[in-house]
């Protein structure tokens, strides 16, 4: 770090200093007008012994630490260095622009009889501090927004189904039909539901029964369903659309493609600190190397359900550590069970 | 009771016909007048008394949130519900006064738990206190015991006879359901079918099949739930889990 060359007398021990500007850089995460840019101002002055030091974002507002600048000279030289973008002074006071990833975020005042290179030092350190808390702020943004797009999407295919069988039902049993209406209207409210990343295990179990519903509407004889749910795991807390992806999954590929009837059983319990849900279908199963194909995110785009799956044990690993997510348990023919396991109590996990 | 004066406001012509249609459908409501939008809302108020508005929020020029601030001016102000298809205004509604938030289309049964609270408001106190019944006599084999409300696990309606089912057996009492649940509401018992009463806390599974019904599974057997009350008693149980009531001796 460039602030071990300031005092040869710290060479002896480089611990404190290297501890203080790590502090400094740690203080300066969330920006100039973050609520500990004014420590940082305190840590930085103490760090390279500067009588007085100040610190400004775009607004100009001044931040001072130790012995304030004369303000009438310090304001217009403060002006002039946020307007050109370039170094300025007054007598006793240096005024250093601070460039974040090229673009001017503040600036860095410094004030006593201190050389322009040391000074400049300071200024880097302070560049370097916000350059890395806006990476950081950045890669959480980039992740926050790569979980929102895993997030399952409503299927076009059950979505059409759903509305044709509503669109007929229409002029045979109106009064069916405006059950499914209600259940349809349920349905899209949970799945554009933006709210916070986190529901309840009552409401996961609420979206797909009435996903089922619609669904028995559409399959007729040929679906039947099974759902159990001890009430000890309705309010754990889990990322919204978990269930859905993986009964949509159970329906598409265990009793879609295959004549007659299938069953489709979830069942949801505590098991010690654990909270279980498991999705079942006796339908055609796969190959347990595909099943382990899908989980490893090795799975085209041009696979739909095997894709929500993925996507759902990503969102839960993502959130849960590596430990829980999903199993699945298959064989060609032999029924598919896919199970969610999830922490009963997670910190920083609520609904 | 006469029945409930109810005002509902809706700027859409169909969602106001269909409000007003499932209004006055339920047998808590003596007379809807409908208005298409705030102003005129506001003039019906002015001129008349009501029990209830069932408020669309968003309208255009005044919509609902503001209609009702100015409602809650008034001296008598009615009570309010909202109706709205979007559910980002729970907390401001809520903040207002609402006593209830509706989301379109609405659902019958909870129309009528809207109307439940309505009318609670409207027709305060009047019901017996929660404690009357904590126990209940039992006669068998000549001697009466008493059986603790705490050991109920459900209650099955037959005749003018209610059967409580505890761990430890059924006991039969000469009591109408309608009225046990009265005594019994506040206490963690919940309706979840004409016949049956349950109690929320013995709950150990819920149970639903092909045809859409639901049973909730107790130690002392399963219970029936019938569809209308399917989502009342799933909202108990989420709040008793949060709560950490759930189970025996929990209650």
């Amino acid at each position: 770090m460039t602030a071990l060359h300031l005092r040869p007398a710290s060479r002896a021990d480089p611990l404190p200093v290297l501890a203080a500007a790590h502090r400094i850089t740690d203080d300066l995460r969330d920006g100039l007008a973050g609520t500990r840019a004014r420590r940082a101002a305190h840590r930085l002055r103490r760090l390279f012994g500067f009588p007085g030091l100040g610190l400004t974002d775009l607004s100009g507002a001044l931040l001072w630490s130790g012995r304030p600048g004369p303000d009438d000279a310090v304001a217009t030289v403060l002006e002039g260095v946020l307007h050109s973008e370039e170094p300025g002074s007054a007598p006793d006071v240096l005024v250093l622009p601070l460039h974040v990833h090229d673009e001017l975020a503040g600036a860095l005042l410094v004030v006593g009889d201190v050389r322009d290179a040391v000074a400049g030092q300071a200024a880097d350190l302070v560049v370097q501090a916000l350059e890395r808390g806006r990476l950081e702020a950045s890669a959480e943004q980039a992740a926050q927004a790569e979980l929102r797009a895993l997030r399952a999407e409503m299927s076009p295919h059950f979505v059409y189904n759903a509305l044709t069988v509503i669109a007929s039902l229409v002029r045979s049993d109106p009064d069916r039909a405006r059950d499914l209406m209600l259940d349809f209207a349920d349905y899209t409210r949970y799945s554009l539901a933006r709210h916070g990343e986190y529901t309840v295990v009552a409401e996961e179990f609420r979206a797909i029964e009435t996903y089922l519903a619609l669904q028995r509407a559409v399959l007729g004889e040929r679906l039947r369903v099974q759902v159990r749910v001890a009430p000890e795991i309705l309010a754990v807390a889990v990322p919204y659309l978990v269930l859905e992806p993986l009964v949509e999954n159970a329906i598409r590929h265990g009793i879609e493609p295959r004549s007659g009837t299938g069953l489709v059983q979830v069942h949801g319990q505590a098991e010690g600190n654990d909270c279980v849900i498991f999705v079942e279908d006796d339908g055609v199963g796969m190959d347990p190397k595909r099943a382990a194909d899908i989980l490893a995110g090795r799975v085209g785009e041009d696979d739909p359900a095997g894709l929500g799956l993925a996507n759902v044990d990503r969102r839960l690993r993502d959130v849960y550590g590596a430990w829980y997510g999903l199993t699945v348990e298959t064989e060609t023919g032999a029924g598919t069970r896919v199970i969610v396991r999830v922490p009963r109590f997670q910190p920083g996990v609520l609904p | 009771m006469t029945g409930l004066r109810v005002l509902a406001v809706d700027d859409l012509p169909p969602a106001l016909d269909e409000l007003c249609r499932m209004l006055g459908e339920a047998p808590e409501v003596g007379e809807v007048v409908g208005a298409g939008d705030a102003l005129k809302a506001l003039k019906l108020l002015q001129a008349d008394r009501f029990d209830a508005v069932f408020l669309d929020i968003s309208m255009p020029g005044l919509d609902g949130l503001e209609l009702a601030s100015l409602l809650a001016k008034l001296s008598e102000p009615p009570v309010i519900v909202f109706v709205t298809a979007h559910d980002g205004h729970a907390v401001t509604a809520y903040g207002i006064g609402a006593v209830d938030y509706l989301l379109k289309p609405v659902r019958a049964e909870r129309l009528s738990a809207a109307l439940a609270k309505v009318t609670r408001m409207a027709t305060p106190s009047g019901r017996p206190t929660p404690d009357a019944m904590a126990a209940l006599p039992v006669e068998s084999g000549g001697r009466t015991r008493y059986v603790r409300r705490d050991d109920v696990l459900f209650v099955e309606a037959h005749g003018d006879y209610v059967r409580l089912h505890t761990r430890g057996g059924v006991h039969l009492v000469r009591m109408p359901i309608s009225r046990l649940e009265e005594y019994w509401e506040g206490t963690g018992f919940s309706r979840v079918h004409r016949g049956f009463l349950l109690a929320v806390g013995a709950v150990l599974e819920l149970r639903s099949d092909t045809a859409g019904g639901l049973l909730a599974h107790t130690e002392a057997g399963d219970v029936p739930v019938s569809r209308r009350h399917a989502r009342d008693l799933r909202d108990r149980l989420l709040e008793a889990a949060q709560h950490g009531q759930l189970g025996p001796g929990a209650r």
